[in-house]
């Protein structure tokens, strides 16, 4: 153990318990770049030797290493808190700078500003004598020129007065108004940025290093992606910042392909992602229907096998011989399902109009999509699986079938496929969908069908529970309204704005009808 | 049992006062006041959201606005803050372009600084009447393209715009100077008695009613010269 993992040891509890305790795993000393003093991987911070050592001839390593352990910390407690925020800062930074090197470093930058401002308005720390003591670009400078006005210490910083003057007027601390600073931050620093480029660019790394997303956990990945698509305005402008993280993204994925639908060497469908995280913040509840548990197991689906489960369940055949992470295959076991006492959730048919009268999901929100989404998600939550028809003019060729599945990519991907044309279904191939369980039926369209007689024939004879949606209001949904009207085992919901999607019960039926489903 | 919050009470939490929440608090008070004025001044100069662009009009406006300012101590920061806001419309319910550039101009012209520098280049909206009524010794610079009637009115200041100006630049100026790096629209100088306007780029069309001045184009004195007909 050497000088400074003992300094480390003994200075820990006392930044931990200054900081009220944070649950962060114990921080290490280990190689690292001179100019470069912290990384962050996982919540796991490491403290470069040859950073301290560097800054140990003008100050004491304790003190380096307190400081560098505070503005870690201030990034966990304070800015940027979590993946979700960091993301829209980096949004708001590229829509002012246009460019995605620009955009990350002047989000960089601020955070850094938020952090190490919101530790030194708290806690006794060593952070100013660290920025005291580094002499970094021209950015760098200038952002320690702006630490000494607005923190009202002296840190040796000469020159940049216009700019540290402009800076110092953003309220870092007040977070509800970070998006609107980073882009004001963002404007002030593209000066710099800009400066840096003419002379040659910039070759000075920050001393608290970069904020990769290397530093979430993928668990904060998924949260952070369903946040960014409720509060994107497009699916354009989700794709947008999506694109430019999407090596991280896959990276921190990739494992994960039944969850999130990505694998390695692929590329990220952004709008299918939007659709899928989007889905995720609308969870509709599903009238469970009698059902009844056979009680034996059966080999299902193969999933990777990983390090502590179980041998016995391992498929030889698809696991190459080997015992490997990753490369071997289990067996994931199921429960054979027949109609009886016991409640449980069927699977479902989802029936999508992609004809030329509905919203192009690429374009804008399409809310029959979400709407599918949130249905298919519902579903496959409750471990039933799905089956997709997406229409518009079926007789020429206009429709997509995908057979039951609980593969969320390809149910995505056939949900977002938009034909638009005419909009002609036929029956017989959701006939074609229908099983002994009778599953549920999910249909979401405006009802502006050519044909919709035919499809009001085949619900009126159909004994599934059915779940009708239908985008906006014309003279169709009241005909098909009045049709159905005498029918019990159909649900119809009406959407206009994505706050209606929530107000859906799959799988709602009248109360004779759910108690007589069964053999 | 031992109260686990025991191992807290050696931490005191004590939050510091440091510059930045006095900087902070001191610059939002006085963009409080500016978009108090701004928006005092809509309501009495546009009626029903519509205001003409008449000089009886304009000059109401300016005095209107001028007293709106009068005892605010701002500076240049502020401006370009009030030009944010003005962009984003967060704040401002409604933004009328006349007023809101008369009020721009007014601000500019009681600044404290001589040298004043705005970038309507980082900004989705078009500025209207920016440089209106400068008064000698101060300098607008404005970096980007600008709206109708910049430098109307000018009277002795140094307006210097990075990029191209809309319709009746320098209307009714009385002395000072412009210089456009881009183009002019119609009608640059109409009314103008005084000053000199310089254009690098095209002009679209020059004023048929002039007092004086002088107009140059790419440096080549076009007005006063007996080469009106080429416009």
């Amino acid at each position: 153990m050497t000088k400074l993992d003992d300094i480390l040891k003994e200075i820990w509890p006392r930044v931990k318990g200054k900081h009220l305790y944070p649950e962060l795993p114990v921080p290490i000393c280990a190689e690292g770049e001179d100019r470069v003093g912290l990384d962050i991987k996982g919540k796991k911070i490491t403290i470069s030797r040859e950073f301290v050592e560097e800054m140990s001839q003008a100050l004491e390593e304790s003190d380096t290493m307190e400081g560098l352990l505070d503005h870690a910390i201030s990034h966990y407690l304070c800015c940027p808190w979590d993946f979700s925020t960091h993301l829209k800062l980096y949004g708001e930074a590229k829509d002012v700078l246009r460019d995605k090197g620009m955009a990350q470093r002047a989000t960089d930058y601020f955070m850094d500003v938020v952090a190490d401002t919101h530790c030194v308005s708290q806690k006794e720390t060593p952070l100013p004598k660290i920025y005291r003591n580094f002499k970094g670009g021209i950015v760098d400078e200038a952002i320690h020129a702006l630490y000494q006005k607005i923190w009202g210490i002296d840190l040796a910083a000469t020159g940049y007065e216009d700019i540290s003057r402009k800076l110092s007027r953003l309220p870092y601390l007040d977070r509800t108004r970070w998006r609107d600073s980073i882009r004001r931050f963002s404007k002030v620093v593209k000066v710099l940025f800009e400066m840096e480029e003419k002379q040659g660019g910039s070759n000075e790394s920050s001393p608290m290093g970069d904020h990769g997303l290397e530093q979430y956990s993928s668990q904060e990945i998924e949260q952070g992606l369903k946040d960014l698509a409720l509060d994107a305005a497009t699916p354009s402008e989700f794709r947008e910042i999506v694109h430019d993280f999407e090596d991280e993204i896959l990276e921190a994925t990739e494992s994960k392909e039944q969850g999130m639908g990505l694998g390695p060497g692929r590329s990220i469908d952004a709008d299918i992602l939007y659709y899928m995280k989007l889905a995720e913040n609308y969870l509709l509840p599903i009238r469970r229907m009698p059902t009844k548990k056979s009680g034996s197991l059966y080999p299902h689906q193969h999933v990777p096998w990983e390090a502590g489960k179980p041998y016995q369940d391992i498929d030889p055949w698809t696991s190459f011989g080997k015992i490997m992470p990753g490369i071997t295959q289990t067996w994931r076991r199921r429960e054979g399902e027949i109609f009886g006492q016991e409640e449980g959730i069927p699977d479902c048919i989802v029936i999508i109009d992609s004809s030329g009268s509905m919203t192009d999901p690429r374009q804008r929100l399409s809310h029959a999509v979400l709407g599918a989404a949130c249905a298919c998600d519902a579903y496959l939550r409750n471990d039933a699986q799905v089956a997709v028809y997406n229409f518009s003019d079926a007789r020429s060729g206009g429709q997509k079938i995908l057979p039951y599945s609980q593969y969320r990519k390809q149910i995505y991907r056939t949900i977002c496929h938009y034909f638009g044309g005419g909009t002609r279904l036929l029956t017989e191939n959701i006939e074609a969908l229908q099983t002994e369980k009778a599953p549920d039926i999910f249909l979401i369209t405006d009802m502006q069908i050519t044909n919709l007689e035919v499809l009001v024939e085949y619900f009126n004879a159909c004994k599934n529970r059915v779940t009708a949606v239908h985008i906006g209001d014309n003279k169709h949904v009241e005909a098909f309204r009045h049709s159905m009207a005498v029918r019990k085992n159909i649900e119809i919901y009406g959407v206009v704005k994505k706050e209606d999607i929530p107000r859906i019960v799959l799988g709602k039926v009248q109360d004779y009808l759910y108690k007589k489903v069964g053999p | 049992m031992r109260n686990p919050f025991l191992d807290f009470r050696s931490l005191p939490y004590e939050k510091k006062e440091i510059p930045l929440d006095r900087i902070v608090r001191a610059k939002q008070e006085i963009m409080d006041r500016v978009l108090e004025g701004y928006l005092h001044l809509v309501e009495e100069e546009v009626k029903d959201l519509v205001w003409l662009v008449e000089h009886s009009h304009v000059v109401r406006t300016y005095s209107a606005a001028v007293n709106c300012i009068r005892e605010l101590h701002y500076d240049q920061d502020d401006i370009e803050e009030f030009c944010a806001e003005l962009d984003s419309a967060k704040k401002i319910p409604y933004m009328i372009s006349g007023p809101a550039g008369i009020y721009l101009s007014a601000l500019i012209n009681h600044a404290p600084e001589e040298r004043i520098v705005l970038r309507p280049k980082d900004y989705d909206r078009t500025f209207h009447f920016l440089g209106y009524r400068l008064p000698e010794s101060k300098t607008l610079i404005i970096q980007g393209n600008v709206g109708d009637f910049i430098g109307a009115g000018l009277s002795g200041g140094r307006l210097v715009v990075e990029g191209s100006v809309g319709n009746w630049c320098g209307a009714g100026m009385m002395n000072g100077e412009i210089l456009v790096t881009g183009y002019a629209g119609q009608k640059t100088g109409e009314w103008m008695r005084g000053g000199e306007i310089h254009v690098d780029g095209s002009i679209g069309s020059l004023g048929r009613s002039r007092f004086g001045g002088k107009i140059y184009q790419r440096g080549k004195l076009v007005i006063p010269q007996e080469l009106d007909d080429q416009y």
